[in-house]
């Protein structure tokens, strides 16, 4: 078992309630995609499954850590989250940091203070960063700053920092909407063999419909904070995903067709700037 | 593999990293030993119990009648220095402003002549000119108002004729081409886009001009600085905390006008013909009236400064202070005293830095933000007076003096900075299981650093000037040397420092520029 989640429920203090009667439960080692609407509730239910929110209602295990509540203690949440890897929407990583830095950030939730804080002054594992950056084509950006990427650079230097930290459990929010088609689906499926050569469970929640289809094994289809379905991707039938989409009219966003997909230097500076002010 | 084939992986900021971190200690040491830092000298039992007997001395505040008669007259004297000062000093600004400014005209130049004066208006500390004044006039009020109003007016209208240059030119541009003359250009086409910004910054002015009025009282220019200067010389602990308090609340009720005025500034007008409501017709009514019954009740005889006897002693007297000492013997002491100087700034801004990132961390904050706000609201003159007796005369007096003063200041300023810092990448890095304090390091950190670093560096910029005149109560610099030089009526032996601090205070001026625009 990777995951359980029974009955949860997430209301936000404004009331409003963005996750309502969610069963899900993943084994190790699975690769699941998270597709439907904006506003769906697929970033509310990876943030249960990350730890970021607990649920108003119902139980979540994760991992083989039990029941995880408000009230477990901080030294072993912390553990726990060492074993948990995200990758975001908009990198979150400081402009003037350096990318070696970035990348072995993944680690602190599992180094001693000591290499931590040394790692600050010179960075300690140069092979293990490049390694992780190699991966995702940008060996040579390893002493580079974070201001002087690109908004898919940057994005890439987050999912490098994923595979450095090495987690059981990776949970990916629209990991490539800022990357074009061709480096989009590269990225997906460095992502899921990392996941499959580790033994690792994935989560990824995408916007893109062929690109959840021809890459993930479990689809799980969410609307309006439920879940609509959870079937294998050779069960995902037009009619299913028309319905899911149906307030977004006629046509099922795709990795072509992404509607939120901005030309890329615009794409590039609102998520440069979101990650560096 | 590709690996294998890469040489080996060496960090190439290594080299630079080190070579700055060998470079600030080199730099550093000569000047924490000019500095004449003893740490010791803190937990010296004999000045712990000086020290410890004066604080004890602080309780109970005194609240003696008659003494309580004396800090009421010199709390409104204080604020009567203070307002006149500004007054003077805005009447002042506002014509040098427009000379100076380059805002509407037609080519834009700027006036050399009408600059190079604000520079020496403002370059000169308002203490020193303070210091000058009061053995012209003698002692009392008149010293401080002139003091104030010639230094705020000089950065008064430095600064509003920048603002005035900052913002859109097109308006003014094209009335003059429509015929308007220059001085109504600027008031339809300029004057609308800058107002708030000039009247939050004169606002702003008037809170400091409060603290400055304070602290001139400590060179015999009158208000709560000279009781408190008294009370210090005579130990009185009881006393020393009276005049204290009153001055915090002074600070904080300033402090809270003045942020309410800002926020006035913040309304839109009334859909009136005149854009005036009950409060700003309260305010045209209340300002002329408060100048015109401050300046009744500092009784400066105007006319006698303007008598001819006055005129002739004032030049007799500034002529005494020219040609100035070059001799190579007073330039070498002068040059001592500028190492010095630097030396204080830099201990004082270093210490602060520290202490305050410490009091800006922890959350909550509230305990720390009071603490750090009672260090803000007491002026470093005031605490070297209270260091100089903990760790004696001299330099690190007035390194612990600035510190104490500029931790409360950084401390605010870094707590906003981290306040404002982006915060999705600590979070991202807690919710990856680094510890607090780390994804604070890797993540927040980052993000805050470049505003860290500007405020610390301006806040330098600032004690450069201060460290300059800590030296009147005896806490070595410059400040020191011209104390002496002025008492012992050695003029030409004071004019050299003077030069000196103006020299430094442009030199400031120059490198702060030049290091705000290479941070860029």
């Amino acid at each position: 078992m990777s995951f359980r989640l029974a009955g949860v429920g997430l209301t936000h203090a404004n009331g409003f309630v963005a996750l309502e009667g969610i069963d899900l439960a993943a084994d190790q080692g699975e690769c699941i995609a998270l597709i439907g609407p904006s506003g769906a509730g697929k970033t509310s239910l990876l943030s249960v499954l990350g730890t970021a929110l607990a649920p108003t209602i119902g139980t979540v295990e994760i991992l083989d850590f039990g029941l995880f509540s408000r009230s477990t203690a901080t030294g072993a949440l912390r553990a726990l989250r060492a074993r948990i890897g995200s990758v975001h929407q908009a990198p979150p990583i400081p402009g003037r940091q350096r990318v070696v830095t970035a990348v072995l950030a993944g680690k602190l939730g599992q180094w001693p203070a000591w290499k931590a804080l040394a790692s600050l002054l010179y960075p300690l594992d140069l092979p293990g960063a490049r390694a992780a950056l190699e991966r995702v084509d940008l060996a040579d950006k390893l002493f580079a700053r974070c201001d002087q990427l690109s908004g898919g650079q940057l994005q890439r230097v987050g999912i490098a920092r994923v595979l450095y930290q090495q987690p059981d459990l990776i949970l990916a929010d629209e990991p490539v909407s800022a990357l074009d088609p061709a480096l989009a689906l590269a990225t997906i499926r460095l992502l899921i063999a990392d996941a499959t050569a580790r033994g690792a469970t994935l989560v990824a929640s995408l916007h893109a419909v062929d690109l959840a289809l021809g890459n993930f094994t479990r689809i799980v289809g969410i609307k309006a904070g439920r879940i609509a379905f959870d079937l294998p991707s050779g069960e995902v039938s037009q009619d299913l995903l028309h319905d899911l989409y149906a307030s977004e009219g006629q046509d099922l966003p795709t990795l072509a067709r992404e509607t939120r997909y901005q030309p890329r230097t615009a794409a590039n500076d609102a998520a440069t700037r979101a990650a560096c002010c | 593999m590709l690996l294998s084939a890469a040489p080996a992986l060496r960090d190439p900021a290594a080299r630079p990293r080190l070579l700055g971190a060998l470079t600030a200690l080199v730099v550093l040491w000569p000047l924490f030993q000019a500095a004449e830092v003893k740490p010791a000298a803190l937990f010296d039992p004999a000045s712990l119990k000086v020290i410890g007997n004066f604080l004890a001395g602080f309780l109970p505040p005194e609240t003696g009648a008659e003494f309580l008669g004396y800090l009421g007259k010199a709390t409104l004297e204080t604020l009567a220095i203070a307002t006149v000062g500004m007054a003077l000093a805005f009447v002042l600004a506002v014509p040098l402003a427009y000379l100076a400014s380059a805002a509407g005209r037609e080519r834009p130049t700027q006036n050399p002549i009408t600059r190079g004066l604000l520079t020496l208006l403002r370059g000169i500390p308002e203490l020193v000119w303070a210091l000058v004044f009061v053995r012209v006039f003698g002692l009392g009020p008149a010293a401080g108002v002139l003091a104030l109003g010639l230094t705020y007016g000089g950065m008064l209208a430095k600064v509003y004729a920048e603002i005035l240059e900052s913002v859109d030119a097109t308006p003014a541009r094209a009335l003059r081409q429509s015929g308007a003359r220059r001085p109504l250009a600027i008031i339809y086409g300029l004057i609308p886009q800058a107002s708030k910004e000039l009247a939050s910054y004169t606002v702003y002015r008037w809170e400091c001009a409060i603290r400055a009025s304070v602290v001139m009282g400590f060179v015999g220019a009158g208000g709560l600085g000279q009781l408190m200067d008294q009370a210090m010389k005579m130990l009185n602990g009881g006393e020393a905390a009276s005049i204290l308090l009153t001055f915090m609340a002074l600070v904080f009720a300033a402090d809270a006008l003045s942020s309410g005025l800002r926020q006035g500034l913040e309304k839109p007008p009334a859909p009136r013909a005149s854009p005036f409501g009950w409060r700003s017709n309260a305010l045209l009514i209340a300002l002329p009236v408060t100048v015109i019954a401050s300046f009744r009740f500092l009784d400066i005889g105007i006319g006698e400064l303007f008598t001819l006897d006055a005129g002739r002693s004032i030049i007799g007297f500034v002529a005494e202070f020219f040609p100035p000492d070059l001799s190579a013997e007073w330039l070498q002491k002068v040059a001592k005293g500028i190492w010095e100087t630097l030396a204080i700034s830099v201990v004082g801004t270093l210490l602060a830095a520290v202490a305050g990132l410490l009091l800006a961390l922890p959350k909550p904050n509230a305990p720390f933000s009071f603490l750090l706000n009672t260090l803000r609201s007491v002026p470093e003159l005031v605490w070297a007076t209270i260091t100089a007796l903990a760790v004696g005369l001299g330099p690190f007096a007035g390194a612990l003096a600035l510190a104490l003063h500029t931790t409360g200041v950084l401390g605010r300023l870094y707590a906003e900075a981290l306040d404002n810092a982006p915060p999705a990448p600590g979070q991202a890095l807690r919710l990856a299981g680094a510890p607090g304090g780390f994804a604070f390091l890797y993540g927040t950190l980052p993000g805050a650093a470049p505003q860290l670093i500007a405020y610390t560096l301006y806040r330098w910029e600032m004690n450069i000037r201060m460290a300059a005149i800590l030296g009147f109560v005896g806490a070595g610099g410059l400040g020191q040397l011209l104390y002496f030089e002025l008492s012992l009526f050695h003029h030409a032996q004071a004019s050299t420092v003077i030069i000196a601090m103006l020299l430094l205070s442009i030199a400031v001026d120059q490198a702060s520029a030049i290091l705000r625009r290479a941070m860029r």
